[in-house]
């Protein structure tokens, strides 16, 4: 899923909550001060997304129960009404599962990149009362982090997911077929190589100076208690957590969040109240009496910057990576449709389905004049598109009639289409569509000078 | 030799059934043409009657009657984008609301501006060419079936981020316009006919449509349910995939210039 449906999803549940509290919600397209935050993603399609590396492709192959979990990750649908309504599923925070720093809801969180899992929102019953938000982490390397939760709550991932799903979002009690695949899922996607990171957890290669000397400082005791360093929290041959949690003074006991990849993992803390390593390290020195001087203080931030590195943290949202994702999803229905598996098949359409409609947006229609030409181009694009969508909807309405020889015939076809066609149609379109940098940004532009005219009466 | 003329007996009586189906088809197309033009006059009624309120500095009765010349419009998509596209995106542009319909808008409901002569002028001399033109414009059955589809189709569209009608906060009316208008083309023109021609398949058509119809009914935008709003509009789309065979027709293609 690109960042579009995470905008989308956003202003539908700020559209949602200001009619709850019946008051008109400025539409923030262009991120105004008095809507939400600045760095909130809005609904203007990101260029790029978070790089999804899976353990079991290294391995060969993802697995059928990796894929359905992947598939139900994507799918508003295992969530509760609210969610659905507006279009939220697990990938809506956790984007190609990593975190998600600029996700905002209103009333939920309290800035960019955290949400209150116990408001009223999705589920009144899970309300605390409090607007209290936690970070939304990053799930890479996930089956080495345990305990779940930002206060370690849970050994279990799969309570996990199941509280989630059910207490959280409200969703239905899942199949527990659907859990064990959002697991397997989760336990599948990677860390990021990082090629600065040897044996043990130690620092390898071209290695500054700095950095040096600041992983000699993460692990050097602490001026008033000889037994800690940062070293004895996040050990570096544990994907530096200790599975323990702990009071650091920001109020609470929690579990020892990963360095892996976490330059990309920002904010940090539980509630995500800082922004950078600086502050982070500001904070431990201030609240341990550490006597970091400035430069122990940079030295340390580098050190941090080099442990939480990744090898290619994001990737072009092309076409072809939502084709790529299409693609994997679909395989699913290769053995749902023999089986008349029609809880599967719907999932799969549904989901599917919206991911092709959101593709189709991408190549703006004859209307949208903020784009000058490809017209015949970009209408076969979102043609061709559009009669996937709609061969996957027969799919769905023949498995669901018992016409499984009918659904098998029409995959046939969809897979041929996927394959070559449609791949096609959208490589002629490219150049006139949000893919490109040039359209995209006039066509934001256009939609931005539009609804700022709605700010300014506010 | 006999099996040629049975052969050729067969074709020719095949054609005639053809040629009957299509000029009922063509009468019942004929039949939408009042109705056609009823909406755009009304779209052009509330268009002039913007223009007067804009005269009279009164915004209130300005957006009402941009409110009343948007429903006409919203109901008249079955056609518009088939069979006068020039128009239809002159009168319909978004994002980029240069002119026409979203223009006025994000002047009446975004800034409050009551400035909108110019644009309320260009508005109205392009429906009035529109209703014009609806007078002695062919209107085939193949063109309607088009539209319908794609109406139908569009319908589905997620309108998460608040529709193209976001400013004044109409787009789940002009959702309830759209399927208002999906039915009516479907019931004057095609109804009867694939009625004749597949009972079954013309009761999945209303079937479909009446689901669509109360998945619309919503109280407010964001409490439409966007996975039943999808399944319904594909679902329909489907059936009147199927129906246009039915109806000697081609399957009608999901965009205009794509065919």
């Amino acid at each position: 899923m690109n960042l579009r449906r995470l905008g989308c999803a956003v202003i539908a549940i700020g559209l949602l909550i200001a009619g709850l509290h019946e008051r008109v919600m400025a539409f923030p397209v262009d991120g105004d001060q008095t809507t939400l935050p600045a760095k909130t993603e809005l609904n203007e399609d990101a260029l790029a997304r978070p790089r999804e590396v899976f353990h079991s492709e290294i391995l060969g192959g993802k697995s059928e129960l990796v894929r359905l979990g992947n598939l139900a990750f994507s799918s508003p649908s295992i969530l509760g009404d609210v969610a659905q309504r507006a279009g939220i599923s697990c990938e809506t925070c956790h984007v190609n599962g990593a975190g998600n720093a600029k996700f905002f809801m209103p009333k939920m969180s309290t800035r960019p990149g955290n949400f209150d899992t116990t408001g009223a929102l999705f589920n009144p019953k899970a309300d605390n009362g409090a607007l209290d938000p936690v970070r939304i982490p990053s799930l890479r390397g996930a089956r080495y982090l345990a305990p779940y939760g930002a206060d370690g709550r849970m050994a279990s991932l799969r309570d996990f997911v199941h509280n989630v799903i059910v207490n959280e979002f409200a969703g239905p009690e899942p199949q527990p077929a659907i859990l064990d695949a959002i697991v397997a899922y989760i336990q599948d996607i990677d860390f990021l190589p990082n090629q600065s990171l040897g044996p043990g957890g130690r620092l390898v290669g071209k290695i500054s100076e700095s950095e040096r000397r600041g992983e000699a400082l993460f692990s050097k005791p602490f001026p008033h208690d000889a037994n800690m360093s940062c070293a004895t929290c996040h050990i570096p041959s544990a994907a530096f957590v200790d599975h323990t949690q702990h009071d650091v003074g920001s109020g609470g006991l929690f579990k020892t969040p990963t360095l892996r990849n976490a330059d990309f993992n920002a904010p940090y803390f539980h509630d995500g109240r800082f922004d950078t390593y600086d502050q982070v390290v500001a904070h431990f020195d201030r609240v341990f009496e550490l006597g970091l001087t400035a430069q122990d203080q940079k030295d340390l931030v580098a050190y941090l910057t080099a442990v939480g590195d990744g090898l290619q943290p994001y990737e072009y949202d092309g076409a072809g990576a939502t084709l790529k994702e299409i693609s994997d999803f679909a395989v699913l229905l290769g053995t749902a449709i023999p089986a008349g598996d029609k809880e599967v098949v719907s999932l799969a359409v549904d989901t599917i389905g919206g991911e092709l409609r959101e593709l189709t947006e991408h190549y703006p229609d004859r209307k949208d004049t903020s784009v000058p030409g490809g017209e015949q181009e970009r209408a076969a694009a979102r043609a061709g598109l559009k009669e996937v969508v709609l061969l996957l909807r027969r799919i769905d309405m023949a498995v669901g009639e018992g016409r499984t020889s009918d659904a098998a015939a029409d995959y046939q076809t969809y897979r041929s289409l996927m394959l070559a066609a449609v791949p096609s149609l959208l490589g002629s379109a490219q150049r006139w569509s949000l893919f490109n940098a040039a359209v995209h940004d006039r066509h934001y532009e256009a939609l931005r000078q539009t609804m700022q005219s709605k700010h300014m009466s506010q | 030799m006999i099996g040629k003329r049975v052969a050729l007996s067969l074709l020719l009586a095949l054609a005639c059934a053809r040629t009957a189906a299509a000029a009922a088809l063509d009468d019942a197309a004929e039949r939408y043409r009042p109705y056609a033009i009823e909406g755009i006059g009304s779209a052009l009624a509330g268009a002039r009657d913007l223009r007067e309120r804009v005269a009279a500095k009164d915004l209130a009765g300005a957006r009402k009657a941009w409110l009343s010349a948007r429903a006409g419009w919203e109901r008249s998509e079955v056609f518009t984008a088939g069979f006068v596209p020039e128009l239809d995106a002159l009168i319909d542009a978004w994002p980029n609301a240069n002119s026409g319909f979203h223009a006025i808008e994000a002047k009446l409901f975004g800034t409050g501006q009551i400035d909108v002569e110019g644009d309320t002028d260009t508005l109205i001399k392009n429906l009035d060419e529109l209703h014009t033109r609806l007078r002695d414009m062919p209107l085939s059955p193949q063109g309607l079936l088009d539209g319908t589809v794609r109406l139908a189709y569009e319908v589905g569209e997620s309108k998460a981020d608040g529709g193209e009608s976001r400013i004044s906060g109409t787009s789940l009316a002009d959702m309830q316009n759209n399927v208002s208008g999906v039915e009516f083309a479907y019931r004057t023109v095609f109804a009867d006919r694939l009625r004749e021609a597949d009972a079954g398949l013309a009761d999945s058509v209303t079937k479909h449509i009446e689901q669509l119809k109360t998945v619309v009914k919503a109280p407010d935008l964001p409490h439409v349910d966007v996975r039943a709003l999808r399944r319904s509009s594909e679902e329909l789309v489907v059936s009147l995939q199927a129906a246009s065979a039915k109806l000697g027709l081609r399957r009608s293609t999901l965009e205009a210039q794509s065919r």
